[in-house]
């Protein structure tokens, strides 16, 4: 050895490491001796009886506001059904029993019974929001259902329900890889987290703190000693940017159509309304998980469609501030024009006869358009689009908003790109901010439907404000022609059903014809406008699957009567006066 | 008779005993594995580990510890590096700890323990800290790595930096009252971090220090930790007979809480032989560092030691509420592949400096 004969010995300052280990591990034998012997029967006791269980008392989460404080969703007080999985004594008896009470099925229930838990004295949920009925029934059958309980817990009630059901979101149980993810921010299974809309978006403001209470129970599983408590506390409040009674409008107007409609600010790109149909109940998901037509599908921003004559707009600034034409430049419209060996129809058969820009746009000439559009090149005219932000996502706050699609040069002919049509795809908000930035004379602002977050004891946490994407520089003379022709769509053109009195509207229909039209699938009906024509303060975007644009033009109408003209409208006079305090009216 | 056995037993080296934890580890992950919650792979892939860090250990073995001292700085960069690497990977807004490299996950905050210890042992030894330029670039080099770990968060490792870093010095031949004012600034400027924390922060602290104050979270594991020791009684369970653990009642049972696993099945009786090996094995790292004339391989050897006597104080001591709940793995026996590396490299350290020992 490497010491041989050497005594082993360290003396004094040189041992003080192995001596401090001395002093530490006797008093960890110390501690083991009172607890492994002198406590032994005590906690064998506990061990076998497995008797420790914690019970959630919920995670509260924040209230979602209006622009004005008035509640869009908020929790509210709910008796749930759990059970302990180490507590069950007849899984297939008791599921039998509990199918019959909550209508649930029956081997639905069993396989939440027999699933492995990674603990299994903690309860686990079987159906939330139990009714009255049901409480009562379960409690009678008690005494058969060992390991089942009723809990006093938290559901989220939306006011506006399936009107604000996109725009909101809604709450559902952590999946697998979502756990994965948020595990190391002290999520746990069965957790109820945002799972669409601002309730996803904004859940780590939303979501509140767990509460709960770890007790010692009783061989019944009655709960015997409170070991700990920690009480739960609330997240945190949003306000939106959305008016609610805007919401409730458009909603009621959209009324069963499968469609969109969303209305923005055009001075500062808050999102005013946002609805989409068909829609869901956010408080009973799974009825609508197989249905048809896309309840959960949010059109206003992930909805992809070809612009149609919308698209007009870009062609006529790309033809005058390119000067590729001039004001009063005429064609002449036969109903149809020949390109090579193919036909090009306008959509009125007769024609439109001689047409310069400021008849053409009302008008919504095809002919017209198709021939200026050749005069300046497919290039041009995508360059303009994307100067607008047609391709590009808006960046608004809310998940899975698609970018859409601007095609290649070489994919498009100019023909078809000028009115909108072939492989251009646009999300309706992208329509809306265009339509915006026209009103507002060429700022992109970036569309934002959360105005503050607000702390549980009211202080500002966060504030958004407006921001500005872009500034586009489009002449003077351009944008009067433009505000102009767009006027006359709705004074005398293709948008007559949205003239309204005492207030001008500005607006640009857009019918987009669908590949399988000969399948007998209709045409997809947009409208964009702004009103009031000449001091722009609210943009509207109005999108109807298999319907015509002037149904969708009339829609507006309607909606931007009951808006502006309040006094107008039909409903009690509470309403009217909250809406002067509208800030932006 | 009894003296023979003794003598046999004291001229046994740091790697017999590090052999005989790891054989320990082994045995209780194969445990573990049996339970509802962790999988065999687990057990597995802890072997694999085993193959990997014997490979690199017997690598390390062929190169002179002396080397370490002159490339000591290049590696310490690295760390540091890998560490600022860890807080930007954020993972779903949470921070990590970990560097993910295929199946297996890095844990560079393991290695910047040993790594931090060798650069200090290195600058010391030439470097007299009675200077107070010396004294402050010492407080730069274990700084750096603790204020990263501190803010990952993770308070156990940043705690052993600082005990680590005491003992260092000591063995350096720091002056009572260098050690005294260091002590006191610490003292003292712990009360000035506190205002400047935010409420969330302050929450963990305290439930840091009181468990109890998260009864669903912290104070679960703890409670259930207790019960699970309790349990045990003087003989255990048995083997592969621990109940609690195997009903998962403790989530970390084979990782942080392994050591409730260990008395659970093997009782009082089993815990007093497994801290008996430990302090053997920390007697024959003592001797290392007292026959050693070279002074990196004295403080080296020295920090080796303390991060290792910590690491088993601290962990044993918060399964049984002696210590606040920190995620601080119980060498050679915990499941996870950084600390074992780091472990096996730590002891192969100390077996070179007896090797060269020889020659004085």
């Amino acid at each position: 050895m490497w010491y041989e004969k050497v005594e082993v010995k360290m003396e004094g300052e040189k041992r003080l490491f192995i001596n401090l280990t001395k002093v530490f591990f006797a008093v960890i034998i110390l501690r083991c001796f009172y607890l492994q012997i002198i406590r032994y029967p005590y906690y064998r006791n506990l061990s076998y009886r497995n008797c420790i269980r914690t019970i959630d008392t919920g995670i509260p989460r924040g209230i979602i506001y209006d622009r004005n404080m008035r509640p869009l969703a908020q929790d509210a007080p709910a008796l749930h059904l759990v059970f302990v999985p180490y507590d069950l004594e007849n899984p297939d008896k008791e599921a039998e029993i509990l199918s019959e009470i909550i209508s649930m099925d029956r081997q639905e229930i069993l396989r939440k019974f027999k699933k492995r838990y990674a603990n299994p004295f903690d309860r686990v949920y079987i159906k939330r929001q139990l009714t009255k009925e049901e409480v009562s029934l379960i409690e009678e059958n008690m005494p058969s259902l060992p390991g089942v309980f009723v809990q006093e817990g938290l559901i989220r009630n939306y006011i506006l329900g399936r009107d604000t059901c996109h725009l909101l979101g809604y709450t559902g149980e952590i999946s697998e890889e979502q756990l994965k993810l948020l595990k190391e921010k002290g999520y746990k299974p069965g957790d109820f987290i945002g799972q669409d809309g601002v309730e996803k978006i904004y859940d780590d403001y939303l979501r509140g703190i767990p509460g709960g209470i770890q007790v010692e129970v009783d061989a019944l599983g009655h709960q015997r000693k409170v070991m700990g408590k920690k009480d739960s506390s609330p997240g945190n409040n949003i306000v939106l940017t959305v008016d609610q009674t805007i919401q409730e409008i458009v909603s009621e107007e959209l009324g069963d159509r499968r469609g969109c409609i969303a209305v923005m600010d055009p001075r500062n790109g808050q999102i005013l309304a946002m609805v989409s149909r068909p829609g869901f109940d956010a408080n009973n998901i799974k009825e609508y998980l197989d249905r048809e037509g896309h309840p959960f599908l949010n059109r206003a921003i992930k909805g992809m469609y070809s612009p149609g004559s919308v698209f007009k707009i870009i062609t006529e600034i790309t033809a005058l501030e390119t000067g590729a034409i001039e004001e009063y430049d005429r064609v002449e419209c036969t109903g149809e024009i020949q390109v090579a060996d193919r036909v090009f129809h306008c959509w009125k058969e007769e024609g439109h006869g001689w047409v310069d820009i400021n008849l053409a746009l009302p008008y919504s000439c095809n002919i017209f358009f198709g021939t200026i559009g050749m005069k300046v090149g497919v290039s041009k005219m995508l360059e303009f689009a994307s100067m607008f932000g047609l391709g590009s996502p808006t960046g608004i706050d809310l998940p899975g908003e698609k970018q859409g699609y601007l095609p290649d040069k070489r994919e498009i002919d100019p023909l078809n790109l000028s009115i909108g049509q072939g492989p251009i795809l646009t999300t309706p908000l992208q329509l809306l901010s265009l339509i915006s930035t026209v009103a507002n004379g060429g700022n992109i602002w970036k569309p934002y439907i959360v105005k503050e977050i607000i702390s549980p004891d009211g202080q500002k946490i966060k504030e958004f404000s407006p921001e500005l994407k872009k500034f586009v520089y489009v002449s003077e003379e351009t944008m009067d022609i433009l505000k102009r022709g767009l006027k006359n769509v709705v004074m005398f053109g293709t948008a007559s059903r949205a003239r309204i009195d005492k207030i001008e509207i500005a607006g640009k229909t857009g019918t987009v014809q669908r590949a399988a039209e000969e399948l007998g699938l209709g045409t997809h009906g947009f409208f964009v406008c702004y009103a009031p024509a000449d001091s722009p303060k609210i943009a509207m975007v109005v999108f109807l699957d298999s319907a015509s644009s002037s149904e969708a033009a009339g829609i507006a109408g309607k909606a931007l009567k009951r808006i502006l003209i309040p006094e107008l409208n039909d409903s009690t006079g509470t309403e009217t006066e909250e809406l002067e305090n509208v800030e932006i009216f | 008779m009894l003296r023979y056995f003794k003598r046999q037993m004291m001229e046994k080296g740091v790697i017999f005993w590090a052999s005989l934890l790891l054989i320990i580890g082994v045995l209780m992950l194969f445990s573990a594995s049996k339970g509802v919650l962790v999988k065999e792979s687990i057990f597995l892939k802890q072997c694999l580990w085993i193959i990997i860090a014997t490979i690199a250990g017997a690598f390390i073995k062929k190169i002179d510890y002396r080397d370490f001292q002159r490339i000591a700085p290049p590696l310490y960069f690295i760390i540091i590096f890998l560490l600022v690497a860890v807080l930007f990977s954020w993972s779903s807004g949470g921070a990590s700890r970990w560097i993910r490299l295929g199946v297996f996950n890095l844990q560079p905050s393991e290695f910047a323990k040993l790594i931090t210890v060798i650069t200090l042992a290195a600058y010391l030894a030439e470097k007299d800290i009675r200077r107070f330029p010396v004294l402050l670039v010492s407080l730069i080099i274990i700084g750096i790595p603790f204020l990263l770990v501190l803010k990952q968060p993770n308070l156990g490792t940043a705690f052993i930096f600082i005990v680590v870093f005491f003992a260092i010095i000591y063995q350096a031949g720091a002056t009572k009252g260098q050690m005294i004012s260091l002590f006191l600034i610490g003292i003292f400027s712990s009360p000035f971090m506190w205002f400047i924390m935010k409420p969330y922060q302050r929450e963990r602290i305290l439930t840091f220090i009181n468990p109890m104050r998260d009864p669903l979270g912290k104070g679960y594991n703890l409670i259930q930790s207790i019960i699970t020791i309790g349990s045990g009684g003087f003989f255990g369970k048995g083997f592969l007979r621990g109940t609690q653990t195997k009903l998962a009642f403790l989530p970390e049972y084979h990782t942080d809480f392994i050591f409730c696993a260990f008395a659970e099945e093997f009782g009082f009786i089993g815990v007093v032989v497994l801290l008996g090996i430990y302090f053997m094995f920390f007697k024959s790292i003592a001797e290392v560092i007292y026959y050693t004339r070279e002074r990196f391989a004295k403080l080296l050897a020295t920090g080796i030691l303390v991060i290792f006597i910590a690491h088993v104080v601290i962990n044993t001591g918060m399964t049984m509420g002696l210590f606040p709940v920190v995620g601080i793995p119980l060498p050679f026996i915990s499941y996870g592949g950084s600390s074992l590396m780091v472990s096996l490299i730590s002891v192969v350290l100390v077996a070179n400096i007896k090797e060269n020992t020889i020659m004085f």
